[in-house]
């Protein structure tokens, strides 16, 4: 946008704000400099850009007739009660709230949006101090390619398509009626309906390849009622601890095990039996190998077979 | 949005800003939008040119002299637009995130307070409740995150218990918190340590217990830590593997620091790099089986020590009918 379109914008928002009637087209042609000095065409051109670049900047242009009798002269106007940003009545804290949240993205896009958003509030006379409050201060990143129209689908309920990878497995095409994305440990994923598969899928965006195409209109879809995206993603989260072991630590080891255990009671000298609740059988057998001699399950069979047979694969690593 | 996009939202907004702020510093006024102070003088500049009609007292004014003697902002004929625009959807839609994401990451008593300002926003934007974006963070034990807030807040020193992941041992400390933040979507404690008499880095998530000592928190003198480099990063000296991954441990790919993928049929040959040798001795232990130790051939001797010296322990002898 060129300094004189900016200007020209500028004070089209203006004369449509401050309006209490509509403007006619010719009324605001005669009104601004550089639509006056525009041919017809040319005129008619930039206003409807212009119109189109407000409705992007989320100002709503109202249509309408000042007179009921003869409606064929249409005129614009913006309505301010419509317009302006209302009273939000913040507290103190939850001004600094507010501003330590516009610090969370550091996605370019974003961090753009939430700190005019902020700006927005100073401007409204809000004092925006975020020191008011120690509370973490977490970051929010997006580097994934395909982020930003993952991003516009979800939230818009765009269909779409792309090309996605498993590590270990072929590519293949996915066509997918996202319902939501989620943040996991710093990397997004999209949920949704998977078309082919007819069932829902949790995808991650990292693992997209190539562009990602659209595949209809915003809101061309439903997500079914009741919906709960932490459902749909079950598979990111450990399984839920329906199980209990037992096992031998040595004295001062094993830590990440022992954080889990809800009781240790000492054998001898050297070792402390513990109790571990846990989901999957098969991560816990990896964590306990993981500390080689320092770690034995006592019980159940069934993590100490699974135990076993990854020692017995290490021993074959000598050779 | 685009620059030119970006430079009308603001000037948007600074006209109702600066008639709340008579004769506030062009520093001032660039600092609480973030942005350069010359490009808030381009704004002032190119504002000059609008207003609600073409003659004087219809177009916005500046107080030239005052702005370019002292550099501070008096507007003038600016009446017609006391208040800023509303906060649009993707505006909107941005900030909730991020409220939500303090939210995963906040305690106790700041609850209540993040949930009405989210209210208040998603009221003013008609937009939030069925926004369908959830940022989750590891959970931490809500005691220990509450007393380490609470610690923050005060200014008073703790004594924590601290399990460190790669040498696999416990320790107990006291520090003094500087602030908590997220990485990689844990959470981590930024404190001084007095045991090591510098600042140090915990994960919440490994911190066994922390108690208040009664004690006020000292000051102390230190440069804040750059993340970039505090954190694991492969560098010259940092200690590799050699290992084919089996199509089932593939995954390991995306989680560590790999390099120089190379397929070989099913198999994929990596460099992957690890914080230390114990660290990596324990990835090829949890992944056995899938996991195939390359190089360095001692590295694969201490893997194969330590199965030995485990599988001790399971042979014949069941430990809990001894």
């Amino acid at each position: 946008m060129a300094e004189r379109k900016t200007e020209r914008l500028m004070n089209l928002i203006f004369a449509l704000l401050v309006s209490r009637q509509y403007l006619t087209k010719e009324q605001i042609r005669q009104s601004i400099a550089d639509y006056r000095d525009s041919t017809q065409q040319a005129f008619e051109r930039k206003f409807e850009r212009d119109k189109e670049e407000l409705r992007e900047l989320g100002i709503a242009v109202e249509m309408g007739s000042n007179d009921k009798y003869f409606e064929d002269e249409v005129g614009y106007r913006i309505r301010r009660d419509e317009a302006e940003l209302p009273d939000l009545a913040l507290t103190r804290e939850e001004a600094a709230v507010l501003g330590l949240a516009a610090q969370v993205w550091e996605h370019s896009g974003l961090a753009g949006e939430s700190t005019t958003a902020l700006v927005k509030l100073k401007a409204a006379g809000i004092e925006v101090d975020p020191d008011v409050l120690r509370m973490a201060e977490p970051k929010l990143s997006a580097d994934e390619p395909s982020f930003d129209v993952m991003w516009e689908a979800a939230t818009k309920r765009i269909p779409v398509a792309f090309v996605y990878q498993r590590p270990g497995q072929p590519a293949a095409r996915r066509r997918v009626q996202p319902w939501g994305i989620i943040s996991w440990h710093d990397r997004w994923y999209l949920g949704g309906f998977d078309l082919d598969r007819e069932a829902p899928r949790i995808f991650r965006l990292s693992r997209v390849q190539g562009e990602v195409e659209t595949t209809g209109e915003p809101g061309s879809y439903e997500i079914p009622e009741g919906t709960d995206m932490t459902k749909v993603a079950a598979a990111l989260f450990p399984a839920k601890p329906d199980s209990l072991a037992v096992l031998h630590v040595r004295a001062g080891r094993g830590q990440s095990l022992r954080r889990l255990a809800n009781a240790s009671t000492p054998v001898d000298d050297e070792h402390d039996e513990i109790e571990v609740p846990y989901g999957s059988a098969w991560d816990l057998a990896a964590e306990v190998a993981s500390y080689g001699a320092d770690v034995v399950v006592v019980s159940p069979p069934e993590v100490r077979e699974q135990v076993v047979v990854r020692l017995r694969a290490a021993l074959g690593e000598s050779g | 949005m685009s620059r030119s996009r970006q430079q009308v939202v603001r000037m948007l907004a600074l006209v109702p800003y600066l008639r709340g702020h008579d004769g506030i510093p062009v520093n001032e006024v660039a600092e609480e939008f973030g942005v350069p102070p010359k490009q808030i003088r381009d704004d002032l500049r190119l504002l000059m040119y609008t207003g609600v009609g073409e003659y004087a007292g219809e177009l916005i004014d500046f107080d030239l002299g005052a702005l370019d003697e002292d550099g501070v902002v008096y507007i003038r004929d600016a009446d017609f637009m006391p208040r800023p625009l509303r906060i649009t959807s993707n505006e909107g839609v941005a900030l909730i995130v991020a409220l939500r994401t303090l939210r995963a990451s906040a305690s106790g008593a700041q609850l209540p307070i993040i949930d009405s300002a989210l209210a208040k926003l998603e009221s003013a934007v008609g937009e939030g409740v069925d926004l369908p974006v959830d940022v989750l963070v590891e959970p931490a034990d809500p005691v220990i995150h509450t007393t380490l807030v609470h610690a923050l807040a005060e200014g008073k020193r703790v004594e924590i218990i601290y399990g460190t992941a790669s040498r696999d041992d416990r320790t107990t400390r006291q520090v003094d918190p500087r602030r908590l933040f997220t990485e990689n979507g844990h959470l981590y404690l930024e404190a001084w340590c007095l045991r090591a008499e510098d600042l140090r880095f915990f994960r919440l998530d490994r911190i066994e217990a922390a108690e208040l000592t009664g004690d006020d928190a000292a000051d102390h003198e230190a440069e804040p830590r750059d993340l970039a480099t505090s954190f694991f990063t492969v560098g010259g000296d940092t200690p590799y593997a050699v290992l084919d991954l089996d199509p089932r441990a593939h995954w390991l790919t995306e989680y560590y620091q790999v390099q120089e993928v190379e397929p070989r049929g099913d198999v994929l040959r990596v460099k992957l790099f690890g914080g230390d040798w114990s660290w990596l001795r324990r990835l090829v232990l949890r992944n056995a089986g899938t996991v195939h130790v390359v190089e360095p051939a001692s590295l694969a001797s201490d893997v194969a020590d330590d199965a030995r010296a485990a599988l001790s322990a399971y042979d014949g002898t069941d430990p809990s009918k001894e």
